[in-house]
């Protein structure tokens, strides 16, 4: 098994964990409903649960302690798409982020149970139970708002279109593809991407919104190579304020 | 007067001429009754309450506020105006005592979950399932088929059909990440760090 090609894998799924874990949890405290505060926290945890997890099996494979991984690296460093990175705006676009991006997850995480590296496979299983109900979560609100009034659709609707380009992001193909496929890690972006049409395309079917053609959509990509958006520097900043302060405290 | 503290504004108005009028709805959602059942070898019990546009939604947002940390196998809410209550009694007189005759209703038989609430104070908690065509029925019934040995002070009767369960496939919920002790107050030795630190700083007080 090519060792770098898994760890370029591990560091994309981590990374796309805690980039986003740290984005929804903004909201903890400034939720549209205490409710919904509760829930929207809880899943940005879970996140940023599921991304130690995956530092651990990458610190299993000689890497850096997962703090230091995560508080220690600089923008160009990171393997997350630029979508995770992206600033919350208005609950719409953060709920649709959501939709877009948790969809993808659910699917990858389903793929990933069945990769020949055993490890992975079996973290993949308890990460997609997680996943399930981010999905139950996202799929029920965009169904809700997505025929509730004038106001929820077309808020939606805008969120949508400015989030597809980024969202078809999330699938920017590793430089080493052909490897990770060849060798059962993972079966691929590719196959990823059309079974998340196919899942964004079901759910949307029963709403208002309107998708646009697919091949008018422009994928906005460079993050999985460490090109990223001027929002990730201050995004790392923030989050490692308190590590970088003290690297050596004990917690 | 108007004040910034929203319960001073909800007050009643003295000395103002006018007739009555409706009170104001809140700017709020309705809630919803939620009920959790921790083990496949216990009954579901009353957990408390969500505030959610309908029942799925509920439903959703009541897994988290509810069964993220504690041992979880099922989840069902019902829509508060859906449940339907008894009068409550004390001491050692049960409810099932008072209920007035529910004589022989109108109309077709439906299922009704019946919960009682044994201690004042405590959650209430699932017993069983009746067919009635009332819910002051199915309350006689409950106590025929379940025959409480305790004192029951307060019965809910709500009919299944206003219930949402937990589908067989959604069981996997609560199959997550086991090592999660990070989310528990007892992974936090706060206590024992801060003797250390007052031990370590105890001779430089002036």
């Amino acid at each position: 098994m090519n060792e770098t090609a898994l760890k370029e894998l591990l560091y994309k799924l981590a990374d796309d964990k805690l980039i986003i874990g740290h984005r929804n949890s903004e909201w903890t405290g400034m939720g549209p409903l205490l409710e919904e505060d509760i829930a929207f926290s809880s899943m940005a945890q879970d996140k940023i649960g599921q991304s130690y997890a995956l530092y651990q099996m990458l610190q299993g494979l000689g890497e850096q302690d997962p703090d230091i991984v995560a508080f220690m690296r600089n923008a160009d460093q990171f393997h997350n798409c630029i979508f995770a990175e992206l600033p919350n705006g208005e609950y719409d676009f953060s709920l649709m982020r959501h939709f877009l991006f948790d969809t993808a997850e659910a699917i990858r995480f389903d793929m990933l149970t069945r990769s020949a590296y055993s490890p992975l496979a079996e973290l993949s299983i308890k990460i997609r139970a997680e996943l399930r109900y981010h999905t139950l979560h996202a799929n029920t609100w965009i169904k809700k708002l997505g025929t509730a009034t004038e106001e929820s659709i077309t808020r939606l609707q805008t969120a949508l279109n400015e989030a597809l380009p980024y969202a078809l992001g999330i699938f920017e193909e590793s430089p080493y593809e052909e490897e990770i496929k060849d060798s059962g890690l993972f079966e691929g972006e590719k196959l990823l991407l059309e079974r998340w049409m196919e899942q964004v395309e079901q759910i949307l079917k029963d709403t208002h919104l309107k998708l646009p053609d697919w091949s008018n959509l422009k994928p906005v990509t460079g993050g999985r190579v460490g090109r990223h958006s001027e929002h990730l520097q201050p995004l790392l900043d923030e989050m490692s304020e308190v590590f970088r302060s003290d690297p050596g405290a004990e917690w | 007067m108007k004040s910034l503290d929203p319960r001073v504004n909800r007050l009643p108005r003295v000395g103002e001429e006018g007739h009555p009028q409706p009170k104001a709805p809140l700017d709020q959602f309705g809630t919803f009754e939620v009920f959790v059942r921790p083990r496949p070898d216990k009954p579901f019990q009353h957990e408390g309450i969500v505030h959610a546009p309908d029942r799925e939604l509920a439903f959703v947002l009541a897994k988290e506020a509810f069964t993220r940390r504690f041992q979880c196998t099922e989840l069902a809410v019902a829509d508060t105006r859906h449940v339907l209550t008894s009068d409550m009694t004390d001491d050692d007189v049960s409810i099932y005592d008072k209920l007035p005759e529910p004589g022989t209703p109108e109309g077709a038989f439906m299922s009704y979950e019946i919960f009682h609430l044994y201690r004042r104070g405590k959650q209430h908690v699932h017993v069983g399932s009746v067919m009635a065509r009332t819910p002051l029925e199915a309350m006689y019934e409950a106590r025929k088929q379940f025959a409480p040995q305790w004192v029951v002070y307060n019965i809910w009767a709500i009919r299944t059909i206003d219930i949402r369960f937990t589908q067989p496939e959604e069981r996997e919920l609560w199959l997550t990440l086991p090592e999660k002790k990070f989310r528990d107050a007892s992974d936090y030795k706060a206590g024992d760090k801060l003797r250390l630190f007052l031990e370590q700083t105890q001779h430089r007080k002036p």
